[in-house]
């Protein structure tokens, strides 16, 4: 574990003692190598499953391919940022490169925690970094609305959070995630044990996020530069994912009645999000609404709990992660060229930038789950599980897949086909550094369903 | 409680509940403040007095001769509210409030 | 001021709150309380300027009331129980008239209304002084007196933590922020004081230099509202990228060092079976949280083009020594880490 926290740490250093000319090729390159270095955690041979284990981080197979992830995405964003920072003076950069690299600090150690309360910590440390990256590097005033949004909604879901989890550790006298699974559950009152339940789950659920909780993502999503747009797709809305996934195990009794409504909302939330993509005029947000309609499938597939539904929920978090945060990454290409997210402006763009239609085309097929791919794995075992548990569902599950086919198309045929608009003249060519982005995004995702037991999490 | 004691505190309480209440003058504010001081003078030298404790007879100098200092400084801003806002009316001291 | 009428003034200050630190007899514990705030009412209206008079006056009146409320609950204790000392366990009317005097010699939520006014009056280091050390005297005594009453204690805790929250968030004046921002805090260390005093003392001691820092770095920047503030970025950079940190640790934002008071408190809240008390208590730190936040909008997350309505400041070379600054910024911004050790240097 330390093996990537040094280099990490060490980043920080990087960044403010070499010159500035060699700024972003050096950060890019040590960040990438401390990328590949993390995928040496896939390797995981032990039998019990926790691996690199010392007193306070480990990795086990649910949370190696997000630790592998977040690693992953920081030499992206760094790659991403490196056209619109340019303008900027050089230790603004470096402020953002420190930025960026405190937030995958704070993201290992809290994927990697094996205290509960640690994993809080870490949880709420991630939003400092990306409030601050929100609210200085975005572009409109609106990135002020979008960061309190962003924090306040986090807070009040969590800060219930803290006091459920010092609660358990006050009955349980230990909050290890090693121990925790078989020690006694919470005694307290039908009622009582009822918020604990919900205190519990919302924070994850509003980080997550589940439908009616979601109101701060298209707005910090919007706001937010390309990097924080990346990572926020690709690994903060995760952190819900995987806090839920870990606590599921302690709450057994109680499960059973409580997840119905947050079920029902999330499969609602699928359909009701993939509705509003379809109408949506804004590039980035219509991204992130299909974030939004996504992880409703993933809620849905934790909150049943069945095997299925948790190695479902991985995998298409995964696969959602490197496919949205191409999208981010595309969405920025076109900003950066038109200076704006609107899409009627942006249209018809394969004539201009024909390479980029093929990204374009692949990370919308992504999206919307093509078959090859992991994201269209993930899909079907959440929806095979959620059929499983009722078969009622298959009724909202299949008109959010359809919608999702439906906005996906929608997206790519309105920025990419059509006739080039009068008004966009000169547009600069595509960069390498911008194929070189999405290649990094989208060769991972190909290759994964090579050997997809790398995400099968606990049930591989 | 004894006829004393409650006499002492009827006192005390009065004057705290003029400075409380009857909000004109910084004047007369300082004079519940002066009166609260003297009814706890009273109130010291007299349980001195109860309980024959000769120690305790230098208290209530002590305490006279603090607040005589409170009472002073007390007078001294009130010269200089006068001097600043031109009256010692307490109904002007709404410089600060927004 | 004259340096030697200004030394004897500061070591009257510190006099007086070490007499009531030291002392065990209420009567001493009251004069201790009376040299403090006669030592500080001449350094408060040194500028003789309406508002520090009027601030003066007012600061005046509130303690001289509140000391002689001390003293008349002592008496009535001796009076019932025939005692003078401070550890002795007090009858309980009196109790609860000391624990009341106390609150409102600190500024705790009911009786709270002076501190923000008497606040804005102040220039920056006295303000300092007033939110800081003069604090350390009825919070000592409150906790010498604590296992009573804890209905009280706890409506007053909470009580605080709320208004100052909902207070803060309607002002642009930086020090009736940083007013508002004390009575909260006053109230979590309340809260928890009844049930374990070391963490109150926690809680104060990570209190203190993150407010000596907020102070400081708004006397660097020479300003008392949020637009002057906004003109900060150019007079100096570093310290405007720092503040956010300082800020949100002020507003308890994990992993600052702020956070530790209030989970060691949320802790021990939920260890005395009150979770309901510890949520309400988390959850209005939002509120504190807003404005401290408004307050990094301003300074750090948008830069002004002009400098707004404020006169340009004079971008002068700082004389003082940055090194306080330096010192009580990063011990607010990174000391989570080290809360064990904390934790350990204070308990008995």
């Amino acid at each position: 574990m330390l093996k990537i926290l040094i280099p990490t740490l060490f980043l920080l250093p990087t960044t403010w003692l070499t010159s500035s000319k060699w700024l972003w090729p050096t950060a890019l390159t040590q960040s990438m190598l401390i990328a590949l270095a993390s995928l040496t955690w896939l390797n995981n041979s032990t039998d019990v499953g926790w691996a690199t284990l010392n007193s306070y981080i480990a990795t086990d197979p649910l949370s190696t391919p997000l630790l592998v992830l977040s690693c992953w995405l920081l030499p992206l964003m760094i790659l991403a940022s490196q056209n619109h920072l340019s303008s900027e003076p050089v230790n603004r950069q470096r402020m953002y490169i420190t930025l960026l690299t405190t937030l995958q600090l704070f993201l290992i150690l809290a994927f990697g925690a094996t205290e509960m309360i640690m994993f809080y910590v870490m949880f709420e440390a991630t939003l400092i970094p990306t409030l601050l990256v929100i609210t200085r590097w975005g572009n409109q005033t609106e990135r002020l609305n979008a960061g309190t949004y962003f924090l306040f909604y986090t807070l009040a879901g969590s800060l219930p959070l803290l006091v459920a989890l010092l609660m358990l550790q006050n009955n349980a006298g230990t909050l290890s995630l090693l121990i925790l699974p078989y020690t006694k559950p919470l005694l307290l009152t039908p009622f009582g044990s009822n918020i604990w339940w919900a205190a519990c789950m919302i924070a994850f659920l509003v980080k997550m996020p589940l439908y009616g909780m979601h109101l701060w993502l298209p707005k910090a999503h919007v706001e937010a530069p390309v990097a924080g747009s990346m990572v926020l797709a690709a690994v903060l809305l995760k952190l819900g994912g995987y806090g839920m996934m870990r606590l599921m195990v302690m709450l057994e009794p109680l499960s059973k009645e409580m997840v119905y409504p947050f079920i029902v909302l999330a499969l609602w939330g699928v359909i009701m999000t993939g509705s509003i993509c379809l109408r949506q005029t804004d590039l980035k947000s219509l991204i992130a609404y299909s974030s939004v309609s996504h992880m409703g499938l993933v809620a849905g597939g934790i909150l049943i709990q069945t095997p299925w539904g948790f190695t479902g929920a991985l995998i298409l978090m995964i696969a959602h992660g490197l496919a949205s945060s191409a999208l981010f990454c595309l969405a920025n290409t076109n900003y950066e060229r038109t200076h704006s997210r609107t899409m009627l402006l942006a249209r018809g763009l394969q004539i201009a930038l024909p390479l980029m239609t093929t990204w374009w085309f692949i990370a919308s097929l992504a999206n919307l789950a093509l078959p090859p791919l992991p994201n269209l794995m993930g899909e079907l075992m959440i929806l095979t599980s959620l059929f499983n548990w009722s078969a009622w569902t298959l009724v909202l599950t299949g008109a959010g897949t359809l919608i999702t086919a439906a906005y996906s198309l929608y997206m790519f045929l309105m920025s990419q086909r059509g006739p080039l608009p009068q008004h966009m003249l000169a547009l600069p060519p595509s960069y390498t550094r911008e194929h070189l982005l999405m290649a990094l995004h989208l060769i991972p995702l190909l290759l994964i369903i090579l050997k997809p037991a790398l995400l099968w999490g606990w049930f591989a | 409680m004894t006829p004393t004691h409650f006499t002492i505190s009827s006192a005390f309480l009065l004057g705290l509940m003029g400075l409380a209440f009857h909000r004109t003058h910084l004047l007369s504010a300082l004079l519940c403040l002066e009166a609260m001081m003297l009814a706890l003078f009273i109130a010291l030298s007299l349980w001195s007095l109860q309980l024959d404790a000769t120690g305790y007879s230098t208290a209530p100098m002590l305490m006279l001769a603090f607040s005589a200092c409170e009472a002073s400084a007390g007078l001294a801003l009130l010269v200089a509210t006068a001097r600043t806002h031109g009256t010692d009316h307490l109904q002007n001291l709404n410089l600060l409030q927004c | 001021m004259n340096p030697f009428v200004l030394s004897i003034l500061l070591l009257s200050l510190g006099l007086g709150t070490t007499l009531t630190f030291a002392s065990s007899h209420w009567l001493l514990a009251w004069m201790g309380l009376e040299i403090s705030t006669l030592a500080i009412i001449p350094l408060m209206a040194q500028h003789h300027h309406p508002r520090a008079v009027e601030a003066t006056t007012k600061y005046f009146i509130t303690q001289a009331a509140a000391a002689a409320l001390i003293l008349f609950a002592s008496t009535t204790n001796a009076w019932i129980t025939g005692q003078w000392d401070i550890n002795f366990n007090l009858h309980a009317f009196p109790a609860s008239l000391l624990t009341m005097a106390l609150a409102l010699k600190m500024g705790l939520a009911p009786v709270h209304f002076w501190l923000p006014e008497v606040l804005q009056g102040l220039d920056l280091t006295t303000g300092l002084i007033l939110s800081t050390w003069q604090k350390l005297a009825p919070f000592i005594l409150m906790c010498q007196i604590m296992p009573v009453n804890s209905s009280l204690i706890t409506f007053l805790g909470i009580a605080s933590t709320l208004v100052g929250g909902w207070g803060g968030l309607n002002q642009t004046q930086l020090r009736k922020i940083l007013a508002y921002s004390s009575i909260a805090h006053l109230g979590w260390m309340v809260l928890v004081m009844q049930f374990n005093q070391q963490l109150a003392l926690l809680a104060l001691v990570i209190y203190i230099p993150m407010t000596f820092s907020t102070f400081m770095i708004f006397k660097t920047n020479s300003s008392t509202t949020m637009n002057t503030l906004a003109a900060s970025w150019a007079k100096t950079p570093a310290l405007t990228a720092i503040t956010p940190l300082v800020l949100l640790s002020l507003g308890g934002l994990p992993p600052l060092s702020g956070f530790m008071p209030k989970w060691m408190i949320l802790q021990e809240l939920t260890k005395q079976d009150i979770p309901l008390t510890a949520s309400v208590a988390a959850l209005s730190a939002l509120f504190s949280l807003y404005f401290y936040l408004r307050i990094s909008y301003a300074m750090t997350l948008t830069i002004s083009p002009n400098n707004l309505n404020a006169t340009t400041p004079w971008r002068l070379q700082t004389t003082s020594s940055t090194l306080p600054l330096a010192i009580s910024t990063t011990i607010s911004a990174m000391l989570l880490p080290l809360a064990p050790a904390t934790l350990a240097l204070l308990s008995p």
